[in-house]
């Protein structure tokens, strides 16, 4: 068993909202990113690989076997969903227990393997309080805990990041990385580009229920550097302050307006230019009121490989 | 640095005395009512009686036309008290009523219990009163389109069928007996909702809770007087109780032997123990304990 | 399911339901009918002239309020909230995401839900024969009688929280749907003439019921009024037969069915 995901031609719909569509995929061992933009049907073919929903057409199976209705599968695969839902008046060892018994293990097992889970996402301190009372962070690594506490092969994992303080981020961003052994499949979905980046290199861009682009992080880093960013800034004396940076190799473009005290300069060394920014304003004694990246975001960089 | 505390806070700026934040809730949990198909279709339902009614006035002036049709049926063709007091203790009304409440009120503060909101209302400019007026006032809506908004149609078709104002001379005080009535009905039933809606973060448990204590308190009041014959008992039911008052209140003899005011202290009663538990259950925090 | 996966279901939600602040509400509600119990014993004891039948008032008052509104009611509750509750709290997806059958999560909630609900209402109900018949219970009759009670009421429960649950795997208004039936249907159907009131479940429930059509003009015997039973064993096989199709259809659409949680 190698823990190979495949769907083919996979497409999904509610009535007439497109979820899915045309999805051709292949996901072997490692971790994958799931990228995509809020809406993009990240969470639509999380549900469809975790067997919550009915592909409208298509398939999706897991070596060879369909996953709808097909719950022995689930021997081999953890999910961590998106939504934040639980037995609220369990405590979270009770939670991860009475699960782990639900999935076969006996009492002995449960008890130990659900100690063992706790002990990895570092709940151990809290594992007799009531979820009830537990923090955004530590609702989210139950959630985890909940998902890897039977060892799957194939761990699928839905937004694990959000909401999350940057702490908890790194904390869970560990996590995610050492369950990763040799053979272990990891899907790890987000909208957010640098999560994906400090997880792994394998990434799938999904784009309006389309798959968009699937390979190397580095490739669409590329794309994203070899496309200016526009980073605009207000202050009451623009035009000093583009001539004092039209010289630098960050800069690429100035335009000046439409408000008065607006300038925007079109960099493809974003880094450089912020870099730059602060100490050109603080030593020419200018001021600034704000800094604004219109394009900063990970639609823009969608739009733009779309070719919008 | 030091850092400031970022979580939500209590509002503690001044409040302008021409607010009324409950408007919006208010608007809000009509508009959401309303969106409902279902509910459409039920608030439909739930006037079929006074459609009945409006009829009934109309052939009241139209009566030698109809004369076959209603024999034995004088008593809702009169268009006096008693007319009205048919009207508002009917138990179809009372059941759509009931269904009303279910549909409209079981998760108006259920709702907002189970997703944390109501940190969210009271990090604004709002008191508790402002929250439980605008949550009032949206389930009174629909109750009062039951109750007053029938009840003054009906004197108004009466007056323009008959080309006289001999109804309200005969009964100047209805209108406002109608008014008082609709009130009434619509206060105690809005807090009895609220109140049970507020005991948990479960629609459902909370649609459940108002079928169960309304039903119950009737079963109690026809075992207790099946057995002992004594029209005492009615004070057990919420139904009979709010028939009584609503007799009292038309003008029209009460259906049991027992003092209307004793029926309107229960009901007075149970609407002040309703205004404790939503005050004891709304609060902006919880402790977790 | 030899591998005791509906056993592992109803092990998880007995012990889930048990601690639940709800079984404490309706533990209290099942207390009712000891409460009218105790209420009308110490009136009889108050008034010792008045006569008092506790078997009579056992059969007429506690088994009408057991059986037409705790029954219904607690049914209701939790024959819906065996799939909309999951659905409701968003907590579906632990369970479909475990190596279990579909039928074996709708049978072991229902059978964990059965049992709690059989001990609330029986328990209550025989506190209530014992305290109305404490002077009588060494009278045969009262025994059989509190044995077909009893009986009717497990099937209550058993066939109408299957019911339910066959509602609440399709329906969203699970509740107000369950309310028509229960309140409106089977209250009212049941008094129809002829076959037609062999469309209701109370039917065959009150089909079982001791002294049916002897009830000697009791005070509630509006209960019988118009019932022309059915016989013991065909009604008692009817109940069984309903919930097996009631749970079977349950099944059948929990494993068919996309569910989808609300976002907002």
């Amino acid at each position: 068993m190698s823990g190979v995901l495949k769907a083919e031609k996979l497409g999904k719909w509610y009535g007439n909202v497109l979820g899915l569509s045309d999805v051709t995929i292949e996901i072997g061992p490692g971790i994958t990113g799931l990228l995509g933009p809020n809406g993009a049907g990240k969470s639509t073919f999380m549900k469809l690989l975790t067997g919550q929903l009915r592909p409208s057409i298509g398939a999706i199976a897991v070596d060879g076997l369909p996953v709808w209705n097909n719950t022995d599968l689930f021997r081999r695969i953890g999910f961590c969903p998106e939504q934040d839902a639980f037995f609220e008046d369990t405590t979270g060892r009770e939670f991860l227990t009475g699960l782990l018994r639900l999935s076969g293990f006996a009492d002995a097992e449960a008890r130990e393997r659900a100690a063992r889970a706790l002990a990895f996402v570092e709940l151990v301190e809290a594992q007799d309080r009531l979820i009830r009372g537990y923090s955004r962070g530590m609702r989210q690594r139950l959630k985890i805990a909940q998902a890897i506490a039977h060892e799957p092969e194939i761990l699928i994992l839905d937004e694990p990041l959000n909401g999350l303080d940057p702490l908890s981020k790194r904390k869970v961003i560990r996590l995610i990385k050492e369950y990763r052994t040799e053979g272990r499949t990891v899907i790890v979905s987000s909208h957010v580009l640098p999560e994906i980046e400090a997880l792994t290199q394998t990434i799938v861009l999904i784009h309006q229920g389309k798959i968009l682009a699937q390979g190397d992080i580095h490739y669409i880093r590329d794309l994203i550097d070899a496309h200016p960013h526009v980073v605009a800034v207000r202050s009451s004396e623009p035009r000093r302050l583009g001539a004092l940076l039209v010289g630098d190799s960050a800069v690429q473009s100035i335009s000046y307006g439409p408000a008065e005290n607006l300038v925007t300069f079109a960099t493809r060394q974003r880094d450089r230019l912020f870099g730059l920014l602060p100490k050109v304003v603080a030593e020419n004694g200018l001021d600034l009121e704000e800094i604004t990246s219109p394009d900063d975001n990970l639609q823009a960089v969608f739009d733009y490989l779309v070719g919008k | 640095m030091p850092i400031a505390e970022q979580g939500y806070t209590h509002w503690e700026g001044r409040l302008d005395t021409h607010r009324k934040p409950w408007r919006p809730i208010a608007r809000l949990g009509i508009r959401l009512a309303f969106r409902r198909k279902f509910f459409k279709f039920v608030l439909g339902m739930a006037f079929l009686p006074a459609l009945i009614f409006s009829a009934g006035v109309y052939i009241s002036e139209r009566i030698d036309d109809f004369r076959e049709m209603i024999r034995n049926a004088d008593r809702f063709l009169n268009i006096n008290p008693d007319f009205f007091k048919a009207y508002y203790t009917a138990d179809y009304l009372l059941f759509w009523m009931l269904i009303i409440m279910v549909l409209a009120g079981a998760g108006l503060i259920a709702d907002d219990l189970r997703h944390n909101a109501l940190q969210l209302y009271f990090a604004r400019p709002m008191r508790k009163r402002d929250y439980l007026q605008g949550k009032l006032f949206t389930l009174s809506f629909f109750l009062l389109l039951l109750t007053l908004v029938p009840g003054l149609l009906f004197i108004v078709l009466k007056l323009i069928f008959s080309g006289s104002f001999k109804l309200l001379a005969d009964y100047p005080w209805l209108p406002f007996s109608i008014a008082g009535w609709s009130f009434v009905a619509a206060g105690f039933f809005s807090l009895y909702t609220l109140a049970l809606s507020s005991l948990s973060r479960n629609r459902r448990y909370a649609s459940i809770l108002l079928i169960a204590v309304y039903f119950l308190s009737d079963i109690f009041f026809g075992i207790f007087f099946g057995i002992f014959r004594d029209p005492t008992f009615a004070l057990l039911s919420i139904k009979s109780n709010l028939q009584q008052v609503a007799a009292a209140l038309l003008g029209a003899k009460p259906p049991f032997a027992v003092p209307w005011g004793y029926s309107a202290a229960v009901l007075a009663a149970l609407a002040v123990a309703a205004g404790w538990i939503l005050n004891r259950k709304v609060k902006g925090t919880e402790v977790i304990k | 399911m030899a591998d005791g996966s509906i056993a592992r279901v109803f092990v998880f939600y007995a012990r889930l339901v048990r601690r639940a602040k709800r079984t404490k509400v309706f533990a209290v509600l099942c207390l009712l009918p000891v409460l009218l119990a105790l209420i009308l014993r110490a009136s009889a004891l108050a008034s010792p002239d008045r006569g008092f039948d506790g078997l009579a008032i056992f059969g007429n008052i506690i088994i009408a309020f057991g059986l037409q509104f705790l029954v219904l009611i607690l049914a209701l509750f939790y024959g819906t909230s065996v799939v909309s509750e999951e659905v409701e709290g968003k907590t579906l997806t632990y369970i479909t995401t475990r190596p279990l059958p579909k039928r074996a999560v709708i049978l072991g909630k229902y059978a964990a839900y059965v049992l709690v609900l059989l001990i609330l209402v029986l328990g209550s109900i025989l506190a209530a024969f014992f305290i109305l018949n404490a002077d009588r219970l060494d009278y045969g009759p009262a025994w059989s009688f509190l044995g077909k009670s009893l009986a009717a009421l497990s099937l209550g429960v058993v066939c109408y929280t299957a019911f339910f649950t066959l509602v609440g795997t399709f329906l969203k208004k699970s509740v107000l749907f369950g309310f028509f039936f229960g309140f409106g249907w089977e209250n009212i159907v049941q008094y129809f003439p002829g076959s037609t009131q062999k469309f209701t479940i109370m039917h065959y429930l009150k089909s079982l019921l001791p002294g049916v059509g002897d009830t000697g003009g009791g005070v509630l015997s509006f209960l019988m009024f118009r019932l022309e039973p059915s016989p013991a064993g065909t009604a008692v096989a009817t109940l069984l037969a309903l919930t097996a199709v009631f749970l079977g259809l349950a099944c059948w659409v929990f494993a068919r069915k996309e569910y989808l949680f609300d976002e907002g």
